[in-house]
This record gives structure tokens, sequence and C-alpha cells, in this order.
């Protein structure tokens, strides 16, 4: 607080350092990754090829979809854990579908589906109001365990033409995933910047007291946040089966949590809710997948990428709150 | 109606635990013979003992999402140590990893100011990568017999673990109940800023809560491993929420300040219970966890009731 008192009078200095922690998001995700491109391109000649780069980026778009729902869920103040689980239930259950009823409504069903287990959660947490991540947990372990039970552990195969399109197709030589991910990206930025929902958000996030008296119905927003995630969490889903050509009830978004959480912590958004930032969860799904691909590709045992992935969350964690310390806001 | 949820909050497990006694004793000939009560007890015991740290890290205002993966590394590095330096001092050193963990993860949370949900969701996964890279992911196999009476063996007709989970719970009761320590951590959980400016030194007492936190998980991990004599390092992968439902479902508020020591113990007994009566019905393994995730949001439900209730006391402005 110190720091802020520093501020108010005015040193020149201090004001630059602030300036430098508002802008922190904004350039320092996009030169970390350059920075890791350039190290990894330099380090193997496997990554550095054009076909690495851009399978890599499709597969950014399954950890970046996700980002988006679990966005929402921390600028509201509350969290997600159970969408690993969630991921593998609707994948699943979606995908045994196909021979049935066809490509186009096992899609939309998938969807639906995932929407509406994400609607479950937000009853959950609005109506009883036990925290957000203790009813996830809980739910983590009933989704794996559904996933588990109806497949009886065996992997569902996808040979379905248009689910598979989703995840691996192109469209004018563009990977339909990329096209899809900017797609719920422009969406979603709509929607938190352009409309009223997104304002409700934000302000449940602030300060949910100040949210409830001036009239926003905040069970409905949060309620309407935990269905995005699920919706958001379907789309991933269809985006990963279709990419690995199946669906495995077991290994299927095992620590897919972790990685969107991750993702969206590392972009700049700050738990306890509140504004966030919807590009630098973008942007930090990409170092996040380019990191791990680097890693796996210069020959890293991929038990270091857990620990690596782990470190960078603490980091970031730690990274945000000397952040709003120097810019003396609110603490989290 | 007050009367009630605070008798509730006390012994609500107990009726559970008692309830379900009696459905099983009807439901299977064999539940009430000696040795299966024994071994639903023992079965019992991992819950129960890193219950008791974790009821102490809720109480305090924390949480901790490490446990399983804190099993899994113990349960590495007893397999790798034993061969060297001897079952006492591997069973020592082991602990002592293991306690190291949780005063890291209090480290991260008090000085680096992070969530502790989010430190020991990051924790959870850097350990399970340290684990697997200390047993370079292998399985490792015990060949010391005799290390696997800790965990299987029985003095005077009752399983060794049933002791070890007594120990620990007196000393837990001592600790949260008999000691200024423990009403710190009550104090810390209730209110945090308050206990700071009554001059608590907070940090030590949250750096210290999950040092026993990630030691009950230590123990739970040794007793495991002395059972299969096998070092596991992806070992109890749901393990946390079991530790988790175990807490809450034996009465301690995930608002903090309140813990239920006895709640835990009884709880760890009654989620045993509901495992052994699964195997009678013979139905698949997934089916264990689907039960402890619903009785984990049963739990959560009779929590949210009873604080939504005695708010709506609050507001009315009587004395709770």
């Amino acid at each position: 607080m110190l720091f802020r008192e520093r501020v108010m009078k005015g040193s020149e200095k201090s004001r630059l350092i602030e300036q430098f922690a508002s802008r922190f998001d904004s350039f320092v995700l996009p030169l970390l990754f350059i920075a890791l491109v350039v190290v990894f391109s330099i380090l193997s000649p496997a990554f550095r090829t054009t076909f690495n780069l851009v399978s890599t980026l499709r597969f950014t778009s399954f950890i970046a979809v996700g980002a988006i729902g679990m966005a929402f869920c921390i600028m509201n103040g509350d969290f997600d854990i159970s969408v690993g689980s969630m991921l593998s239930l609707v994948a699943v259950i979606g995908s045994s579908m196909l021979p049935v009823i066809g490509g186009v409504p096992a899609v939309m069903f998938t969807l639906i589906f995932a929407s509406f287990l994400g609607f479950v959660n937000g009853v959950f947490v609005t109506k009883l109001r036990i925290p957000a991540f203790i009813t996830t947990l809980g739910m983590m372990f009933i989704f794996r365990s559904f996933a588990y039970i109806y497949t009886n552990n065996t992997p569902v195969y996808i040979q379905n033409k248009f689910w598979l399109f989703i995840g691996n197709g192109k469209v004018a030589g563009v990977p339909f995933a990329i096209i899809l991910m900017l797609l719920c990206y422009v969406v979603a930025w709509l929607l938190l910047r352009k409309s009223p929902f997104g304002r409700y958000v934000i302000a449940v996030g602030t300060n949910r007291d100040a949210a409830v008296l001036s009239g926003i119905n905040v069970d409905r927003t949060e309620i309407i946040v935990f269905t995005l995630v699920g919706l958001f969490i379907g789309i991933a889903s269809v985006i990963i089966s279709a990419n690995l050509g199946s669906a495995n009830p077991g290994m299927l978004g095992q620590g897919y949590e972790f990685q969107v959480i991750t993702a969206v912590v590392l972009g700049g958004t700050v738990l306890g809710g509140g504004n966030g930032n919807l590009w630098g969860a973008f942007f930090a799904s990409m170092v996040i997948t380019y990191l791990k691909n680097g890693l796996g590709l210069t020959q890293v045992d991929s038990y270091w990428q857990f620990v690596a992935i782990g470190l960078v969350l603490i980091f970031a964690v730690a990274m945000s709150r000397v952040k709003f310390t120097v810019l003396g806001q609110k603490e989290v | 109606m007050v009367k009630f949820l605070k008798l509730y909050e006390k012994i609500g497990i107990f009726i559970f635990l008692v309830a379900g006694a009696i459905f099983l004793s009807f439901a299977s000939p064999h539940f009430l013979q000696g040795d299966t009560l024994f071994n639903v007890v023992a079965q019992g015991t991992y819950g129960a003992i890193v219950g008791f740290g974790m009821t102490l890290a809720i109480t305090s205002g924390g949480f901790d999402l490490s446990v399983g993966a804190v099993m899994a590394l113990t349960s590495v590095f007893l397999s790798i140590l034993i061969p060297f330096i001897g079952i006492p001092l591997a069973i020592l050193v082991s602990l002592i990893v293991a306690s190291f963990v949780g005063f890291i993860n209090g480290l991260i949370i008090t000085k680096l100011k992070v969530n502790p949900l989010i430190t020991t969701l990051a924790m959870m996964t850097i350990i399970r990568g340290v684990a697997l890279i200390v047993a370079g992911g292998r399985q490792i196999v015990i060949h010391q017999k005799v290390f696997m009476e800790l965990g299987t063996g029985k003095t005077l007709g009752i399983p060794n673990p049933i002791y070890i989970m007594v120990i620990l719970f007196v000393i837990f009761y001592f600790i949260l109940y008999h000691t200024p320590f423990g009403r710190h951590i009550s104090a810390v959980g209730s209110n945090e800023s308050a206990a700071r400016i009554s001059g608590l030194n907070v940090d030590l007492i949250k750096i210290a809560v999950f040092g026993l936190v990630s030691f009950t998980a230590g123990v739970a991990g040794t007793i495991r491993t002395s059972q299969t004599l096998i070092g596991i390092p992806t070992m109890a992968p749901g393990f946390v929420l079991v530790a988790i439902t175990v807490t809450i479902l034996g009465g301690t508020s995930l608002a903090g300040g309140r813990g239920n020591l006895w709640g835990t113990l009884f709880a760890g007994i009654f989620i045993s219970m509901i495992y052994y009566g699964l195997n009678i019905i013979g139905v698949q393994i997934f089916y264990q966890m689907l039960s402890v995730g619903i009785v984990l949001i049963l739990a959560l439900f009779i929590d949210g009731i009873r604080n939504r209730y005695l708010e709506t006391l609050k507001a009315k402005g009587l004395k709770v």
C-alpha cells in the first residue's frame, strides 16, 4: 500500500512501474509465446516445421475453447473443476449416439447435454450456496464414474464423417478446429463486452452484494455462466474426440481442468472474480500447448511436463498477486 | 431447531453409522462377525487418517487437494529406501518428505499469497510428476516381507492400522481441542484478519497445518504401501475426494472455524461400510467413486441447508 501512496504523490518512476503492471498481460504473454517458439525452434528441428506449428495450433483449440467458459466462471467469482470429467462423459455419450442418430444430431445432442450438465452444476452452486469448487469436485467424480459405467470402460471409436470433420477437417486449407476456436472467441468477446449479461458477470464477480442490491439476478447469472462452461466443454469434447478418433472414458480430459484454469489465470483473469481477460486466456492456451509440444519434441520426460505446467500455474497466480499489490487493487 | 442442528453437527454421522451397521447386518450374515467388522474399520483408516489432517486444514479455512499425490510420493520413497536403510528409517524419511511437501504448500500459500485451492491443485500435479520421475514411471516391488506386518498384521486380534488410526486420533484430538495451537487454528478459520490483529502468527499456523495434512497423507500412504508391498507412483488417484467427503460428512463446517474430529473418525468408517455394502452387491469398482461423490453432494446439501437456516435466524436477530 505504501507503493500506492507514492503513486498518488506522483513519483515519475512509480507511475512507470504502475503502467507496466497494468499492461502486463497484454504484452508479456505474446512476448513469452514468441520467446518460447524461438527457443524450441533452435533446440528442435522437428518443432520448427510448418506442419508441427499448424497442428499444435489445432491442438490449442482444445484448451482454448474450454478456457472461454472457465474465464466466465472465474470472472464471476467461481470455479469449475468438473470440466475434465464432464468432457469425458459428454464425449462418450455423444459419440456412442453417432451410429443411431447420425452426425449433426449427435453433435447437437452433445452440446445440449454438456450445457445441461453445466446447468445442473449451476443449480447446485446457487440454490444450495455451497462453494463452487467443492460442488464441482463432487461432480468431477460423479461424471467420471458415469462415463466409466456407461461405456464399461471401453473406448468408443468414431467413424462419423461430420464429427471427425470438426476436429480434423480443413476449410480453404485452414483446419476447421482453428476457425471454430476463433469463432467461439469472437462470440464470447461480444457476449462479455457488448451485452448486458457480460456486465452482470463482471459485476457479480467484483462485488456480489452490490450486484444483488443493484437488482441483478445473481443466481440466474451464475447458472447461465455454469451452463456456458458446459456448452464450451461440449464443443471442446467434440474437437478432441475427433482429433483422437475415439472417446476414452478414463483417459479423456485427465488433468484438463488444471490446464484450463492455468490458461485462464496465466491469461490475466484474477482468481476471486471481477474483470478478466479473454484474449489473455487465448494466448495463454497457446503458451501452454506449445510448451507441452516443445518439451515433448526436445525429448523431455513427459512426467516433467506435469511439473512444468504446475510451476507455470503457481508462477502465474503469484505474478498476478504482485501486479495487484502494485496497483493497490482488491485482494484475492 | 437450533438445538437439533447443533446436535446433528455433533452426532449426525454417528446416527448414519448405526443405521448403516443395522442395514448391513441384515443384508449380510457375515457382517457382524468380529473379523469382518475389524476389516471394515481397518479399510476405513486411510480415509479417517487423512480426514484428521483435512479437518485441521478446513478448520483453519484452508484446503488441500494434494493428499493423494503425497500418498503416492510416500509410497515411491518407501519402496526405494527400504532396501538401503531398513524399514524404520525409511518410514521416518518418507514421512519427513511428505511433511516437507505440506511445508512447501504452506509457504506458497502464505508467503506468495496464492489461493490454497490453486496451490494444492498445482502441487498435486507437480508431486505426481515428481513421484513418477523418482520411480522412473514404474511400480517398485518391495521384497522385505516384514514390512507387510504394519498394514496387514494383527496385535491382540485387532488389525494394526486401527491402532495407528486411534493413536493419531488421540494426538489430533489433543492438538485441536486442548492446546493453544488448536485454538489458534479455529481462530484463523473463523476470522483471519481478527486473528492477525490479535497478534497470532497466522502464517506460521497455516504452514504448520499444511505440514500436518501432508504428514497424515504420508501415514496413509505408508499403510497402503505395506498392504500391497508395491511402491505405486500413481497411487490413490481419487483419494482427495474421500478425504474431503469424510471431513464434511463428519460435520466440519466448510466455512472454517469449527472442526469435528469425532465426526471425521466415524465418517471414515462409514465410507468404508459403503464400500463393503457395494462389494456385497458385487458391482464394479466405478460405483465406489460414484457413491462417494453422491455422499459428498448429499453432505454438502445438508451443510448448505444448515447454514441457510442459521443465516435466517441471525437475520432475525436471534443468537445462534
